[in-house]
């Protein structure tokens, strides 16, 4: 088991950026503190925009760690991210983490998976794809977006990822039209194996949902709107079916969907 | 050149610094210790402590709006109980000077979660009589001079001598009426403000940012109000006043001490950066450094309106 690395605060710069879609934004943030945040699962608070900027830090999960750097898919939805997604080179940026607890904490011992990413639900996919590979399972990614124009560039995507499966809810786009749970459901009819999905909550309930049908385990990426990232604001959490509630940033973000109240949250 | 001397008085308290935790976003005390040690602090002001644990509102329980944060938390905690088996002795052994935040549906609760905590170690209790968050109780109270001294002299009678402070609500016509409510029923200081009572409004989805409905505003937003209103009830009250709202640097900090403040919290700013106790800390001493001053007594109440 890997203990979880202790969270810190660090320095990065911009290295370079990249849209992969519309909305979609690769950024590549250059810092020594790269190597603590190598463990799939973990996320950061990250800031850099001028100040004074939207208040809170925000949150994102890692995409991948590689040359003394952090990479991150960050989809622009409102005012902090539109001002991440468009710093120029150079930029200094505040990073806070890792945060979290590390996959291979909560996961100790890794199945052949199921991947489903809904829509920037991608991001931590492919940390998690070489985390698999590592420990010898195999793994299939199914990646849905709502229309063609959020979808990622698929030649940057088919360079990590070489088992894939795009939909997109309206036809719009490449790959299948209609929601990702259908070829999800489709392969778990075929073979079932567990999953681990990353999305819009509708997306993690929904998997949670055909896990059940199937009996295998959920395992939900859970995206949450946050303040400290280190369990004391309790902003982050979510109702468990038991009772008490799930701190997303220190429990988290990664939990059995099995175990959360979907109708309460 | 000598150190500066930042100790600050509570009644019979005395502090090694102005600097404290507010409620609510220190945890229980020892979760954040890694970036600022909780021993470095004038005190730690712990969660909100209810007779047993409450669950909280559902979420959302934030959202952001311009120069603040809206929550709406609903003083989720662990429980009195809990907090003086489990969390207060590792926090007393690490050596903060504990600070606990109570909170009560009436004057009777205040009274026994005051007795539970009469015969332990924690060095303080803030009487929180303004959380906007709650049905029953909260700002409720703090709105009535009446309700605040029924409140102060029940935690009195049952608190064993544990000096007290009353964290008010800055939502009140005459906050020096209210202050002086709980100096009368003698409590060691008042503490100000709470957050702001606000309401955040999703247009898209026809109803509230927050899924408690109503919520509190704290944050940069709030610090004129605040030092206003700290300013008001330092100029009224025999007793210190220790201010917060919005500090979200050393110079917010000397801002209050100049209206009149005998120590501040810092709250929303540690949420964002953890160390901001810390640095709010070590910023106040620079500043004395630079301005050749030994203690901060030169410039505490000294702004003239």
């Amino acid at each position: 088991m890997t203990a979880s690395p202790a969270p810190l605060i660090a320095f990065g710069r911009l290295r370079a950026g990249r849209r992969l879609s519309a909305d979609t934004f690769w950024l590549d943030v250059e810092t020594p503190a790269a190597e603590s945040f190598r463990a799939p699962g973990c996320f950061l608070k990250l800031r850099g925009w001028p100040e004074p900027g939207p208040l809170l830090d925000r949150p994102f999960s890692l995409h991948r760690v590689q040359a003394g750097g952090l990479q991150l898919l960050i989809r622009r939805v409102g005012p902090a991210t539109r001002l991440l997604c468009g710093l120029a080179p150079g930029r200094p940026l505040k990073i806070t983490g890792p945060l979290g607890r590390p996959l291979t904490e909560i996961i100790p011992d890794p199945a052949d998976f199921y991947l489903v990413a809904g829509g920037v639900g991608l991001a931590p996919m492919a940390l998690v794809l070489d985390w698999l590979r590592e420990s010898g399972r195999r793994s299939r990614l199914f990646y849905g977006e709502r229309s063609g124009r959020h979808q990622v560039d698929p030649a940057w995507l088919a360079a990590w990822a070489d088992d894939f499966t795009a939909t997109v809810d309206d036809g719009s786009g490449y790959g299948r039209p209609g929601l990702v749970t259908e070829p999800l459901a489709e392969a778990l009819a075929r073979e079932p194996r567990p999953i681990l999905a990353c999305g819009p909550p509708p997306l993690l309930a929904a998997v949670t949902g055909l896990a059940e049908r199937f009996g295998v385990a959920p395992w939900v990426w859970l995206e949450a709107g946050m303040a400290c990232g280190l369990g004391v604001c309790l902003s982050c959490s979510l109702p468990l079916k038991e009772g008490g509630r799930f701190k997303v940033c220190r429990e988290g973000p990664v939990a059995d969907g099995r175990t959360l109240d979907w109708e309460a949250a | 050149m000598k150190e500066p001397d930042l100790t600050a008085r509570l009644g019979p308290l005395t502090l090694k610094n102005p600097v404290l935790t507010a409620s609510g976003t220190f945890g229980y005390g020892l979760e954040l210790k890694d970036f600022c040690p909780p021993a470095a602090l004038g005190a730690v002001i712990v969660k909100g402590l209810s007779l047993s644990p409450w669950p909280g509102n559902p979420g959302p329980r934030m959202f952001e709006v311009p120069g603040g944060l809206m929550n709406s938390i609903g003083l989720e905690n662990m429980g009195v109980e809990a907090f003086v088996t489990r969390a207060l002795p590792p926090l007393l052994a690490a050596g903060a000077t504990v600070g606990v935040n109570i909170l009560g549906r009436s004057p009777e609760e205040y009274g026994r979660l005051a007795a539970r905590l009469a015969g332990t170690e924690a060095h303080f209790l803030e009487v929180n009589v303004s959380c906007p968050n709650v049905a029953k109780g909260g700002a409720a109270f703090g709105g009535d001079p009446r309700a605040v001294d029924e409140i102060s002299r029940a935690v009195r009678e049952m608190g064993g001598g544990k000096p007290f402070l009353v964290k008010l609500t800055p939502l009140v016509s005459d906050i020096a009426a209210v202050a002086a409510a709980a100096e009368g029923a003698g409590a060691a200081a008042v503490s100000l403000i709470n957050t702001l009572p606000g309401l955040a409004v999703d247009l898209a989805r026809r109803r509230p940012r927050l899924g408690g409905g109503l919520g509190g505003l704290s944050g940069p937003a709030v610090k004129p109000l605040a030092l206003r209103q700290v300013w008001l009830c330092a100029q009224a009250l025999k007793i210190p006043v220790v201010g917060l709202g919005g500090i979200m640097t050393a110079e917010d900090a000397l801002e209050f001490i100049l209206a009149g403040a005998e120590a501040v919290e810092v709250g929303t700013a540690t949420l964002i950066d953890p160390r901001a106790p810390l640095t709010i800390l070590e910023g106040l001493k620079d500043w004395l450094r630079r301005e050749g001053l030994p203690n901060l007594g030169q410039i505490r109440g000294a702004l003239r309106i």
